[in-house]
């Protein structure tokens, strides 16, 4: 009678040779104890399989061995985790892995917290990237993985690398993520990817981004959702100079406990003196470099009022106007807007005065008509996809029985409600 | 030194109801030109005790002639409880002007001290007459005569709002609703009710039952009628009343605009000149050029409320003729005795604004540029003040048009409708695809049940900590914060 670890490899085997990865996955789904149990040979194990052929199999034993206790780990295990989890990654299967998509992510979760660990989370980046290339269905899917990229983007300041993936609108989400497991992964996802356009001065994404975090449906307020929802609104006054309002539909326990919970944040839209009372709270929060922005944002905000409203204006004028300390640093402040094109104006040193023009802009130009099309091109594809998701709810047997179904009480009632849910 | 008393807090009864507005103005005229003989004489029931207590608690100069004048007439009510209040304040009034003011003290003399034998005959005298009314109404009620029971409501409405009790007599006058076989008794009982409702300031209240009254289908058969004009007066004015305590400047003047002179006798809540006042002053900053002249300007019947302000009417006269200079002189002469106007004061200040910024657009409008300092000379403001002014209304969208500090020049805004135009489309479009995309995600969301809820430790792939919970969490979190 071979002992269960060597009927573990055999099934693996053969399974692995006959195709049949849907059974071997619930296999393996129940062999998780033998293998922690003979952690001690799991070495062996890995050797006598091959990570082509049973990437399945080296999957389940790599996320046995690698989430053992850390201090039953050996040194040289450790050092060669990076590497072994490397390799597999580069030469595993992907139909095969794509069988266990949450082993598969469990895999990347344990070398991101390697990573983290070991503080060498530059590392991590371009195998994360394949990583997630390899599993995802289509490139719009989200996956755990990309929490971990963003996270060990954000930790190495190297904020490129994940750009791409957070450039792409996400329009389905890979299994592991949803269902019965927890959203933290999905919150982090959209929580580290505000945090990187913030880095990168992209507010605009940055706001939506902070904005999904904050409004994904909720039965308990997560620490994940109350750090979003402080960025959001800091990002909101440095974008919009005042809070934005919360779409509707954002849960009802997220409303009640976020707002009490951010009042310092809430203050800075009040007073001037907010972000000195609350100093504490905001270095401790370490949003304080935010916080700083969002004040030099506030005068660019009244500057550009300013524009609105005169012609000509005395730099001493300015100056007292949106509550600067001088002429001088009104300068600064006016000149660095200029370059930047954040308003068009012209400082005459001679006497002081900045003439304030109209924006150049008379969308005349080629480059507009550019700009234009791509806008409107984006929107018909928006427009489309919608029209494919509301034809596909047409045709799901679930709705058409639930509509039709009910159609003797009052049909246009369930329809409606059975709409809703795919609604804003 | 008078300033200190006007903080007091004895703010008996109702008068000061109204929280949003009068609890944080704690101001103090000093040289009112009112001659509060005749101004109280206009009034009567609490009208007269609560405008006497606003004088007073506003004004140090009149105090204690307005208490004075307050107590002789609660002596002739049943309001004990304001007999004794208004007495306390008295006292210290009194006491606090007795040493500083030497012409006060020649008036102390005949301050009338508090009448304890008064006080305990009339509350005796109240408590047999409520039993009276009380059994009275439980006869009609066993006979089941409607229209005496109704009568029964009422007089013991009357004789709560007597004895000061306004939520009793409340109670009472909606009781006679019931009660009520013809229109005219609706109408008697719905303003039975606005008059306790404006006293107790619940405005809300006051609109509903107006209404009502108006709805009653008795109400429009006889319209040439004295009588039912006088009903429409009363109701218009409480109305306007209503609409001038909720803000809505506008209705407020439409309501006081619609008042017949003839028939405005209204002493238990306004006067004919409150109305002038009310109506003119909502209608001079709500109003536009052509609304004014027609609803206000040539109105006969305004006109006549007018003559009785003629101050006012003058106000009004000038802002038609574009002399703003003297309009809003006037209108500065005429603040101080406005703002005893214990319905007007708490508003005087933004109609006053509103007064001012209509003037401000009025006077830009037919120009393409205008200069600031001629501007400001026509508005009593020095440059740099209407310069401020401009801006905000700039701002609010409410001139189109740009300053040029230098030159203190205001430049009409010519609006490029086409620049607009790309702009307002260009950032519809992103709009659009930020809520489609956000849509989208939400779909996914849903279909794929993500949501942030406390997951059982069992059940995560993981560790399956609980984001909402666990404290672990939010440390990683933390940790990466490195912006």
């Amino acid at each position: 009678m071979a002992s269960p670890l060597e009927q573990f490899v055999n099934n693996v085997r053969t399974m692995s040779a006959s195709g049949n990865f849907r059974e071997l996955c619930e296999i393996i789904g129940k062999s998780d104890e033998v293998l922690q149990r003979n952690s001690a040979h799991l070495n062996t194990v890995l050797e006598t399989l091959d990570i082509q052929q049973h990437s399945l199999g080296v999957l389940a034993v790599l996320v046995a061995k690698f989430s053992l206790p850390q201090g039953s780990l050996s040194d040289n295990d450790k050092s060669n985790m990076f590497q072994q989890i490397h390799d597999f990654i580069n030469n595993c299967n992907g139909e095969q892995v794509r069988f266990a998509p949450d082993l598969y992510a469990d895999l990347c979760h344990l070398l991101t917290d390697h990573l983290v660990e070991i503080k060498q989370p530059i590392r991590g980046i371009e195998i994360l990237k394949k990583s997630i290339r390899k599993i995802q269905l289509f490139d719009s899917q989200l996956t755990s993985i990309h929490a971990d990229l963003c996270q060990l983007s954000l930790l190495s300041k190297c904020m490129k690398p994940a750009l791409e993936f957070l450039d792409t609108d996400v329009t389905g989400i890979s299994s592991e993520l949803g269902g019965n497991n927890d959203s933290k992964h999905f919150l982090l996802y959209y929580y580290y990817g505000g945090m990187i356009y913030t880095a990168m001065k992209n507010y605009d994404r940055a706001l939506y981004f902070f904005e999904v975090v904050v409004t994904v449906p909720a039965m308990v307020v997560s620490h994940i959702m109350l750090e979003a929802y402080k960025k959001y609104i800091l990002v909101s006054f440095i974008l919009h100079g005042k809070i934005l309002p919360m779409p509707k539909y954002v849960s009802q326990v997220v409303c009640r406990f976020l707002k009490p919970l951010s009042v310092a944040y809430h203050e800075l839209a009040t007073s001037q003196h907010a972000a000195i009372k609350h100093r504490e709270t905001f270095v401790r929060d370490k949003n304080m470099g935010l916080v700083n922005q969002v004040l030099s944002s506030m005068y660019k905000k009244n500057i550009q009022r300013l524009t609105k409203t005169f012609l000509t204006l005395s730099l001493s004028d300015v100056a007292s106007r949106v509550q600067l300390s001088g002429p001088a640093q009104a300068e600064t402040y006016i000149l660095n807007m200029i370059e930047e094109g954040e308003i068009y104006a012209m400082i005459n040193q001679k006497d002081g005065m900045v003439v304030f023009l109209d924006s150049p802009e008379k969308y005349a130009s080629p480059e507009t008509l550019c700009v234009l099309e791509q806008q409107m091109a984006a929107c018909t594809k928006l427009h489309q996809y919608i029209q494919e998701m509301d034809e596909q709810i047409q045709v799901n047997p679930q709705y058409v029985k639930k509509s039709v179904g009910s159609h003797d009480e009052d049909m246009p009632a369930t329809s409606q409600n059975s709409k809703t849910t795919y609604t804003m | 030194m008078f300033e200190m008393n006007t903080a007091e807090p004895m703010q008996v009864d109702v008068p000061m109801e109204d929280n949003e507005n009068n609890e944080t103005e704690c101001y103090v005229v000093e040289n009112p030109t009112l001659d509060l003989e005749t101004y109280a004489a206009s009034y009567s029931g609490f009208a007269k005790l609560y405008r006497l207590m606003f004088v007073a608690d506003h004004c140090p100069s009149l105090r204690l002639e307005a208490l004075k004048m307050a107590i002789s007439y609660v002596m002739t009510t049943y309001n004990v409880s304001l007999y004794q209040a208004l007495h306390k304040k008295l006292a210290e009034a009194v006491a606090s002007a007795g040493l500083p003011d030497v012409a006060v003290q020649m008036g102390s003399q005949d301050i009338p001290v508090l009448d304890t034998m008064w006080v305990e005959s009339r509350t005796k005298k109240a408590a047999i007459k409520l039993e009276k009314l009380d059994t009275d109404l439980k006869n009609y009620k066993t006979n089941s005569i409607k229209e005496s029971i109704r009568r029964g409501h009422d007089d013991l409405g009357d004789h709560y709002l007597d004895c000061g009790d306004l939520t009793g007599a409340l109670k009472c006058y909606s009781r006679a609703r019931d009660y009520c076989t013809s229109g005219k008794h609706i109408i008697m009982m719905c303003l039975n009710v606005v008059k306790v409702s404006v006293y107790l300031q619940n405005w809300a209240h006051v609109l509903n039952y107006v209404s009502k009254a108006e709805g009653t289908p008795d109400f429009n058969e006889v319209p040439g009628k004295d009588s039912n004009q006088s009903i429409l007066t009363r109701l218009k004015c409480a109305a306007g009343l209503a609409e001038l305590a909720t803000k809505k400047y506008k209705s407020a003047a439409k309501h006081f605009l619609a008042a017949s002179i003839d028939h405005c006798d209204y002493s238990e809540l306004l006067s004919s000149n409150n109305v002038a006042v009310y109506g003119g002053l909502c209608a001079l900053a709500t109003f536009d050029r052509s609304e004014l002249q027609k609803q206000v300007i040539v109105s006969s019947s305004f006109k006549l409320f007018l003559e009785l302000e003629p101050q006012l009417r003058d106000i009004i006269f000038k802002f038609y003729e574009s002399k703003y200079a003297s309009c809003l002189r006037l209108l500065d002469e005429i603040k101080d005795n406005l703002l005893l106007d214990m319905y007007l004061a708490p508003h005087l200040n933004s109609l006053y604004m509103q007064i001012r910024n209509r003037a401000l657009i009025q006077y830009f409008s037919p120009y393409l540029s205008a200069d600031m300092r001629l501007m400001a000379a026509a508005f009593n403001r020095t440059v740099t003040a209407l310069e401020d002014e401009l801006m905000q209304l700039i701002l609010d969208g409410q001139i189109q048009a740009r300053i040029d500090s230098h030159n203190k020049i205001l430049y009409a805004k010519d609006v490029d409708q086409r620049s607009t135009t790309f702009e307002k489309s260009l950032a519809m479009g992103k709009d659009y695809q930020r809520r489609t995309s956000m849509l989208i995600l939400r779909a996914a969301m849903l279909k794929n049940q993500i949501h942030v809820k406390n997951v059982g430790r069992d059940t995560g792939p993981q560790s399956g900590e609980a984001p909402g919970s666990s404290t672990s969490i939010a440390t990683r979190t933390f940790d990466t914060v490195t912006l």
